[in-house]
């Protein structure tokens, strides 16, 4: 199911400040208890509140909550996992403007035979593009990262060497 | 040379004078020596006069040197095989001892270190001429009597303190700095001499290698280095090399284990060291053929089945201890349980075992290595051979009070515990013909009444036959007469074994002349790769084992092609069994399907053993936990630290497990 509701990441900010838990629906309680919080009750007033919601967004914290917040959210709620092109289209709007490696990460996904992402190899994406420098200079083998991720390196590293093979021909 | 034997006692005889001299001196000057000397910490009378010869006589001008050359120059003869005058060595070599006073430095200085250093330069020179004119054998007996020859000079004639320091030198010149060259010399090298079983000349190189640091690891890298090469050759698949055959593949291999442990005895004298690089070359070249379980298990299984040929009971044993040391450096210990049971199945169903005893024999000797996991499951195979031989018993009890004969079908059943035997996707189809299936049906009945709650189902894979024929047919005419044989055309009855498809096969003809392939194919419900089997063993075998014909008389069996009984069958045995179209291990299919099932096995025995950890633990460290799981199933099989994160992975997914918040490397239990 892809999630056409977010056009903007704007939306799922609103989504986990109302702690709504179904993609594409907002119940009455999380519709009233939400808007509270944010002091909301107008739509001039939403309007109003979309660039403080935003910067949210800024602060590692509450990104890193609203990163988690969002598997749950856009799976399915019959899958403990999320399928991988729901996977994708979530991440490129979480992580699509600020992790450098995000567009080589979703050509990974799409020659691999990964057909959904769980959850512990979804935490672990974020804090792979938190802590992992863009030449993986800082990368350890030992580092108990999900197998998933440790493809991903040796599919980049081998890319790269390939990159520098043809650049010296 | 008179020049310097003259020199050499003038000055002894002038050293012995000096003594005297002083003893006299010493009696005379006795009571200022007890009392002035000792009060006033001064030298006593008898050492001032040594210091006197030392710094006056000894030590004056050319004397030293002088003394230093004579004495180097008649070690020097000596060496060459000249004789010389050692009492005078030998005296000259002790007054410069005494003169030393409480030390040596003297004799050190004056004599023993120019010696040392000019004997290093003669070996030197003798151990390039030694190298490069004889081959490793000779040379190594050349510096074995160079090094008593000057252990003995030392001895006798020079200081005995100085006799280390010149094996020392000896030993450094003559081997230290050419341990390679001797040990890699093209054809007298150890190479030479392992391939040539040249165990004593292996002996006299250890012994003299054994001398010096280094020397032995340098032999044991060459030997392993050569063992390894060896057992290389004999587990990869090649021309030349038969890996096709289990039994000769394992033989190699125990034949290749008694060379090294003979080496291993007579030559190393049962270094330690040299026992653990052997031992882990073997289990280095042993697990680079994945077959290796399996053959191994396949050499056993022909060593417990009846007939082994030629050997007595006590060297069956043997072999099964030798290949148990085998068995010992297997990594994948969980492959070989697995195909043990399949072959230890066959052979108890199919009566093929040589005796119960050296079954279990083998079985406690597998226990010893493994632990009871590894047999329990086997020996459960052995309690329900003994039990279906019990309900056999009241079986035939219980039908001879039914008054009941079973249609004239010796009945002979074997119940087997499902968790027990190797497991088979799905019990295959077979129809079984009436008389044998109604008398099977009989004795379900029987057991289902003794343990309601069960189920039987019957597996025709496993099942065998004795069946009466009778041929009409005439003989066939031959050339050769042969006394055993007369000509008759009477019917001829046999008994032939069968399996129980073959049994389903044959017994079709009873009704029908002919039949084809596609016929017998409906009738029977055998599966096609079964069918083919049977059918080739019964119709396109030797011609005594020819039950049936076909037509056409090609070896392939197409669905058109016809069989029929064949009349013209002679044998000269009344009871004919029927040999199975069977190949000595598993086809390559065959072999994926059971790496499948190991894999998949091997999948739950890690998760068990990551669960175990963890549940003890609480908490883990990642590398920790896949160092501890390694260590755990070492004595299975290896696995690897990607296959371990792969299922701590799949844990942590069906949340046995989870990341601490604080830090994703380590795991905690989720109670």
């Amino acid at each position: 199911m892809v999630p056409f509701f977010f056009i903007q990441i704007v939306m799922l900010v609103l989504a986990w400040k109302l702690d709504a838990k179904q993609m594409g629906f907002f119940t009455l309680p999380e519709w009233l208890k939400g808007f509270s919080e944010i002091l909301c009750d107008s739509v001039e007033k939403v309007q109003g509140k979309l660039e403080y919601l935003r910067s949210i967004l800024n602060d590692p914290v509450q990104f890193k909550s609203i990163y988690r917040y969002a598997f749950d959210f856009a799976r399915d709620k019959d899958q403990r996992s999320m399928d991988i092109d729901t996977a994708k289209a979530m991440l490129t709007l979480l992580l699509g403007r600020q992790w450098v490696l995000y567009s080589c990460f979703h050509q990974f996904l799409e020659q691999s035979k990964y057909r959904v992402i769980n959850k512990d190899q979804w935490c672990n994406i974020l804090e792979f593009s938190r802590t992992i420098l863009p030449d993986l200079s800082n990368y350890d083998v030992d580092g108990a990262w999900p197998v998933i991720l440790d493809e991903f390196v040796d599919w980049l590293k081998t890319r790269q060497q390939l990159h520098i093979e043809v650049a010296q021909m | 040379m008179s020049l310097n034997n003259n020199f050499l006692q003038t000055l002894n005889q002038a050293w012995n004078d000096h003594q005297t001299s002083m003893v006299m001196i010493r009696d005379i000057l006795m009571y200022m020596d007890r009392v002035y000397v000792q009060q006033n910490n001064v030298d006593n009378v008898y050492n001032l006069g040594l210091m006197i010869f030392r710094d006056q006589v000894l030590h004056h001008g050319q004397i030293k040197d002088h003394l230093q050359q004579t004495l180097l120059d008649m070690v020097m003869c000596e060496r060459k095989g000249e004789v010389v005058d050692r009492g005078a060595v030998k005296n000259a070599c002790q007054m410069l001892m005494v003169l030393g006073i409480d030390s040596r430095t003297v004799y050190e200085e004056d004599f023993e270190r120019p010696f040392l250093h000019q004997s290093a330069e003669f070996f030197r020179l003798e151990s390039q001429k030694f190298l490069g004119e004889n081959s490793a054998s000779v040379y190594i007996k050349k510096v074995e009597a160079r090094i008593n020859e000057e252990a003995e000079r030392a001895a006798h004639y020079l200081d005995k303190s100085t006799v280390n320091p010149i094996i020392g030198v000896v030993e450094k010149e003559l081997i230290c700095k050419h341990m390679k060259t001797i040990v890699e010399m093209e054809n007298s090298g150890v190479i030479h001499m392992l391939k040539n079983h040249k165990t004593e000349d292996l002996a006299c190189m250890y012994k003299l290698l054994k001398r010096v640091d280094g020397g032995l690891e340098a032999m044991s890298q060459c030997v392993s280095s050569y063992l390894r090469e060896q057992g290389k050759a004999l587990v990869t698949e090649s021309e030349d090399v038969d890996t096709k055959n289990p039994i000769n593949y394992v033989q190699n291999l125990l034949d290749l284990k008694d060379r090294f442990d003979h080496f291993l005895h007579e030559s190393f004298g049962d270094d330690m060291k040299f026992k653990q690089v052997i031992s882990s070359d073997f289990e280095y070249f042993l697990n680079l053929n994945l077959k290796s379980p399996e053959y191994l298990s396949l050499f056993i299984d022909d060593k417990l089945k009846k007939g082994v040929k030629g050997l007595t009971e006590q060297e069956v044993e043997l072999v099964l201890d030798k290949t148990m040391v085998l068995f010992r450096f297997l990594q994948e210990k969980d492959v070989f349980e697995r195909y043990y049971k399949q072959h230890l199945a066959k052979r108890l169903l199919l009566n093929k075992s040589v005796s119960d005893d050296s079954e279990k024999n083998m079985i406690s000797k597998l226990k010893t290595e493994c632990g009871c996991q590894f047999t329990s499951k086997l020996e459960g195979m052995f309690k329900d051979m003994t039990v279906s031989n019990t309900t056999m018993e009241e079986f035939k009890n219980h039908i001879q009070a039914m008054g009941s004969n079973l249609s004239g079908v010796d009945l002979y059943v074997r119940v087997l515990t499902t968790g027990f035997w190797p497991t088979q996707a799905s019990s295959p189809k077979c129809t079984i013909p009436t008389t044998p299936r109604q008398a099977f049906e009989i004795f379900k009945r029987f057991y289902l009444a003794k343990h309601s709650g069960r189920q039987l189902t019957l597996q025709p894979q496993l099942g065998s036959a004795d069946l009466n024929a009778t041929f009409f047919g005439s003989k066939k005419e031959d050339g050769a007469t042969s006394t055993l044989n007369k000509t008759s055309s009477g019917p001829r009855k046999h008994i032939i074994q069968v399996s129980t498809y073959q049994m389903c096969i044959l017994m079709l003809f009873n009704q029908r002349d002919k039949l084809s392939y596609e016929e017998i194919q409906t009738e029977t419900d055998i599966g096609e790769k079964d069918l083919i089997r049977m059918l080739q063993s019964l119709a396109l075998g030797k011609l005594t084992q020819r039950i049936l014909v076909k037509e056409p008389k090609c070896k392939e069996i197409e669905p058109t092609h016809i069989f029929s009984v064949n009349d013209q069958f002679t044998s000269k045995l009344h009871r004919v069994k029927i040999q199975a179209v069977v190949a000595k291990g598993e086809s390559d299919p065959e072999r994926k399907e059971t790496r499948c099932k190991v894999d998949e096995d091997r999948k739950h025995e890690i998760e068990a053993a990551i669960v175990r950890i963890m549940k003890a633990r609480k908490r883990m460290q990642h590398n920790v936990l896949v160092t501890e799981v390694t260590q755990q199933l070492k004595s299975r099989f290896l696995p690897s630290p990607v296959i371990i994160k792969k299922r701590i992975e799949g844990l942590i997914e069906r949340e046995y497990l989870a990341r601490t918040p604080e830090d994703r490397k380590v795991y905690t239990y989720v109670a």
